[in-house]
């Protein structure tokens, strides 16, 4: 690679929400300019394009970028589940950082239906999950809760506790779907779901869009002093592990991390604050250890003692996470970014990290596929 | 001229389903090369990327490595919430995805013994009964 750092210029989203009646287009519009305008780029200077969505028709990219402008670029669909955005953002990343092009618009986009998310693929065994219906979607975190508690003695308080901390976060969010803050007794007494995972622990379906420009930190300077910087990252997908006990598949969280710690010439200790993929609020226990925040097996007490709050010693979703923003698939990762960004700006209003935070950290994820990025500021 | 009622599988190559004398079983594959198995079937192994690989029946039984309680479900699949869904791991060291039929919810723990049995999920449009499989408690 020629360059190992890349600038975030701008960042763009609209409202989250449950059916807002609006327009496939219509959001992506709103998303791409914003982005553009916080960016203070032109859509003229836009070399490439990339729209991140997963339930969407063929050509959804070209037709939301037709929106904004008709310049000729190229324009790719990028689909990664529910880590699609962030993989758009990488994509135009490595092809910046190689020298290919300088400024990149990255649009992320989901319309969802209600109800969980119909997750029907014909690989593998999923058919057999999802004809018979036996893994709703919670089911896979559920089970993995579960095995947390047996592991480690891990409490519900533990993930109810950090579904009480995104909603609160959630709460001083206007873009987020619920905005709304949940005691721990009504989060635990919520309907049941997937046991030990109760309604308020689950991101709702929403409809939103995000955007992100990327830019070479050379024309950078073009637009601005001091724009965020991607100073680190890795994508990947889970790695065969064959061990004593049992031949399965590993989340390549943990591993990814270390490659960004060592891309970015960063620890744990020096970051300031997180984003990471909470599609229901039991993730952030293990996510948090698998990028190195607190010892395997000690997320539940860490969550519960508060050092995820704003004002914590890492505070992890300050803006309310999936569990209040809602998840709109294929824009998710352009919400977590935008976020970031804001923080590291001072911007982030009732919600800013205090003391003024440098460094941040972001983690994505959607069906084994995962994004680590480190940015700096 | 009745046709005979068979047995068909909920999706094709997943397992054998009972028949006549047969108790039916779990498809998986086994590496010749490395002996490593898997469920569902692979055409390259994972461990060692030989494409020796000869279709195996697996065991019947295992044990839960861990279960969730599903309260709800998607619209219109047989299934009826509440149910348990649990990752069952067999001696060949395969972990497989299965709901876990005849348990009392208050009963599932992490550990429990479980066999593989089938259940009808419904009828095709020739009035043959579509099977699936599951574990349940073994009875001892």
């Amino acid at each position: 690679m020629s360059q190992k750092e890349v600038a975030i210029l701008g960042v763009g989203i609209t409202k989250f929400g449950r059916v807002t009646g609006r327009g496939l287009l219509e959001i992506a519009h709103e998303a791409g300019l914003k982005a553009l305008k916080d960016a203070g780029v032109d859509f003229r200077d836009i070399q490439m394009g990339f729209c991140a969505h997963c339930n969407q028709p063929m050509g959804t990219g070209m037709d939301c970028f037709a929106e904004l402008g008709m310049t000729g670029i190229p324009v790719t669909n990028v689909e990664v589940a529910c880590a699609s955005q962030s993989r758009g953002v990488l994509l135009a990343a490595e092809m910046i950082a190689a020298g290919a092009y300088d400024v990149a618009l990255v649009i992320g986009i989901e319309k969802m239906p209600r109800g969980m998310v119909p997750s029907i693929g014909d690989l593998g065994d999923m058919p057999y999950r999802f004809l018979t219906g036996i893994m709703p979607m919670p089911g896979e975190y559920a089970m993995q809760a579960r095995e947390h508690m047996h592991l480690h003695g891990t409490k519900i308080e533990h993930f109810a506790k950090a579904a009480e901390k995104a909603h609160r976060n959630g709460s001083l969010n206007p873009n987020a779907t619920y905005q709304e803050v949940f005691s721990l007794e009504e989060i635990m007494n919520s309907r049941m779901i997937a046991d030990p995972i109760t309604m308020l622990m689950c991101s709702a379906n929403a409809d939103g869009a995000t955007a992100t420009v990327v830019c070479s930190k050379k024309k950078a300077k073009q637009y601005t002093t001091k724009p965020m910087l991607l100073v680190g990252w890795a994508s990947g997908t889970p790695m065969y592990v064959k061990s004593e006990s049992v031949s399965l598949a590993e989340g390549p969280t943990k591993y990814l991390a270390r490659k960004v710690y060592e891309m970015s010439g960063l620890a744990p200790e020096d970051v300031d604050v997180v984003q990471m993929h909470d599609a229901f609020s039991p993730g952030e226990i293990w996510t948090l250890e698998d990028l190195g925040f607190c010892p395997k097996g000690d997320g539940g007490p860490f969550v519960w003692e508060g050092n995820t709050e704003i004002g914590g010693k890492i505070p992890v979703n300050t803006d309310g996470g999936l569990v209040s923003c809602g998840h709109p698939l294929g824009a998710t990762g352009g919400r977590m970014i935008a976020e970031l960004c804001w923080q590291l700006r001072g911007t982030a209003g009732p919600r800013q990290v205090p003391g003024k935070p440098k460094v941040a950290l972001l983690h994505n994820q959607g069906l084994g596929g995962t994004n680590v990025m480190m940015f700096k500021m | 001229m009745s046709e005979t009622k068979k047995k068909v599988p909920i999706k094709v190559g997943l397992f054998k389903p009972p028949d006549d004398g047969d108790e039916g079983y779990l498809f998986g594959s086994r590496c010749k090369a490395c002996g490593v198995y898997f469920h569902p079937k692979r055409v390259v192994c994972a461990n060692c990327y030989s494409e020796d690989l000869e279709e195996v029946a697996l065991s019947r039984r295992g044990k839960i490595t861990t279960y969730t309680i599903a309260r709800t479900s998607y619209p219109g699949t047989p299934v009826t919430p509440p149910f348990v869904t649990a990752l069952v791991e067999l001696p060949e060291k395969v972990r497989v995805l299965s709901l876990i039929a005849g348990i009392e919810l208050d009963k599932v723990e992490i550990g429990t013994e479980v066999e593989l049995c089938f259940w009808k999920t419904g009828e095709d449009d020739k009035g043959n009964e579509v099977v699936a499989y599951a574990f349940r408690p073994m009875l001892t």
